[in-house]
């Protein structure tokens, strides 16, 4: 990292987000800072310390369960009330990604900042319909699944909020990888909500196809107002398998892909009716 | 750039490069019982505990450390004064070349403090940061659980 030659502690979020203006690509926010030493980007001159920006507490309110993006995923995966959200998807997922060290280094923000292709936590966050709390110009909050798509560099994220309507509905997660701390060669995530036996609402996600992350509401709607039994999900999983869009690269083939997206759903439903083992 | 570091209970005060990253100042510093292998924040090797949560010293910015604590192996304990699971480790021959050693010992130490009563599970969890190619892990994982019930009925620490 030898293009480095400041480093700037912010003391408010304020102050960091005018200082990234002021410096423009030659600057970039430190969350855990991982992704800045793996992945040198040599126009970044200066790093904006976010750490003493007040942005790593995690806040439950009557609206929502608001994470700083400088909560790291250690935090996230002991935190009661993440474990208590949409039955704990969210705080298994953290408490399993990459591994203990990187866990205790790794910012939400920052995995949300980077968004990888490979990236697990943004589209399990998508699936439980999270939003995206920043700070350019104004402060503004709107869905991740939106900001993902149109993110203005030098935006700071001061945080991620899960709406507690979704906090009775059930986080699903299927990660499928080589070995616990590889990347997935198929993410798939869901929020389901249940009703009288009955599927009342869905929102699936897949990753890892291999690329970023996509929503499909045609699956969803193959399982909404259905009830919750095997061969929903499994119609649900010829759908997939027709909507999904996956290739090849190093760790699997496409049509390997196809499978596992299909075997998603089935595991889906596994879940959903209680069979999983 | 002046950072103040307190490392194994010693406030430092050290001239860095805003760029540089925590293993490269401890090794400089003398700490040199921090290895440092892959530098991608793969192996483990390099594990300090970091306000005492173990993490990759080759994947932090040593700017991100001002202000607060290092720990590494050799101020949880020495050969004089070894911690119990310094002990455990030589009593089950969980150590063969010793490179992996001080960042295994390290995570399992940032674990027995929050969970004094481990599983196995909770074991390769907490140390799943941590590679071994000589001995592998059952070993290690013996090591900790008899350093955790030594520590429960009192040992020295």
């Amino acid at each position: 990292m030898g293009a480095i030659t400041g480093y700037y502690r912010a003391m408010s979020c304020d102050d960091a987000r005018a200082k990234a203006k002021s410096l423009g690509s030659a600057a970039a926010y430190v969350g855990g800072g991982v992704e800045l030493v793996l992945r040198r980007n040599p126009e970044v001159a200066t790093l904006i310390d976010l750490s003493q920006c007040g942005l790593d507490r995690i806040v439950k309110t009557t609206e929502a369960l608001s994470l700083g993006s400088q909560v790291t995923l250690a935090a996230i995966s002991r935190d009661a009330d993440v474990k208590a959200y949409a039955g704990g998807s969210l705080a298994y997922l953290a408490g399993h990604i990459a591994h203990n060290n990187l866990r205790n280094m790794i910012t939400i923000g920052g995995a949300i900042g980077r968004n990888q292709p490979w990236n697990d936590v943004v589209p399990h966050l998508i699936a439980l319909g999270a939003y995206v709390e920043i700070q350019d110009d104004q402060e503004r909050v709107m869905p991740l699944s939106d900001f993902i798509g149109h993110r203005e560099p030098g935006t700071l994220i001061l945080g991620v909020r899960l709406p507690l309507v979704n906090a009775d509905l059930h986080g699903f997660l299927w990660r499928f990888t080589r070995t616990q701390q590889d990347i997935s060669l198929l993410h798939c995530s869901a929020l389901i909500g249940v009703q009288g036996g009955t599927v009342s609402t869905a929102t699936v996600v897949y990753a890892g196809r291999p690329g970023g992350t996509a929503v499909y509401p045609k699956v969803a709607a193959e399982l909404v107002g259905q009830p919750v039994r095997a061969e929903t999900f499994l119609r649900a999983g010829d759908t997939a398998v027709r909507s999904v869009e996956v290739g090849d690269d190093l760790r699997a083939s496409g049509n390997y892909r196809r499978e596992l997206v299909r075997a998603a759903m089935t595991r889906l439903g596994e879940e959903m009716t209680g069979v999983a083992q | 750039m002046r950072v103040s570091i307190t490392i194994n209970a010693v406030q430092c005060l050290l001239e860095i490069e805003p760029g540089e990253i925590l293993l490269d100042i401890l090794r400089r510093e003398g700490y040199v019982e921090v290895k440092g292998d892959c530098r991608t924040g793969d192996c483990g090797a390099c594990t300090v505990l970091f306000d005492g949560k173990p993490i990759a010293s080759c994947m932090m910015l040593a700017a991100k450390a001002d202000g607060h604590a290092v720990t590494t192996v050799r101020g949880i304990g020495d050969q004089r004064n070894p911690h119990a699971l310094q002990r455990a480790f030589v009593h089950n021959g969980a150590i063969q070349c010793g490179y992996c050693i001080p960042g295994a010992i390290t995570s399992a130490k940032a674990l027995l403090d929050e969970n004094p009563e481990p599983t196995r599970e909770d074991i390769c969890l907490a140390m799943d940061s941590n590679y071994c190619r000589c001995t592998g892990y059952e070993q290690q994982i013996e090591a900790v659980l008899e350093a955790a019930r030594e520590l429960r009925e009192g040992g020295s620490r």
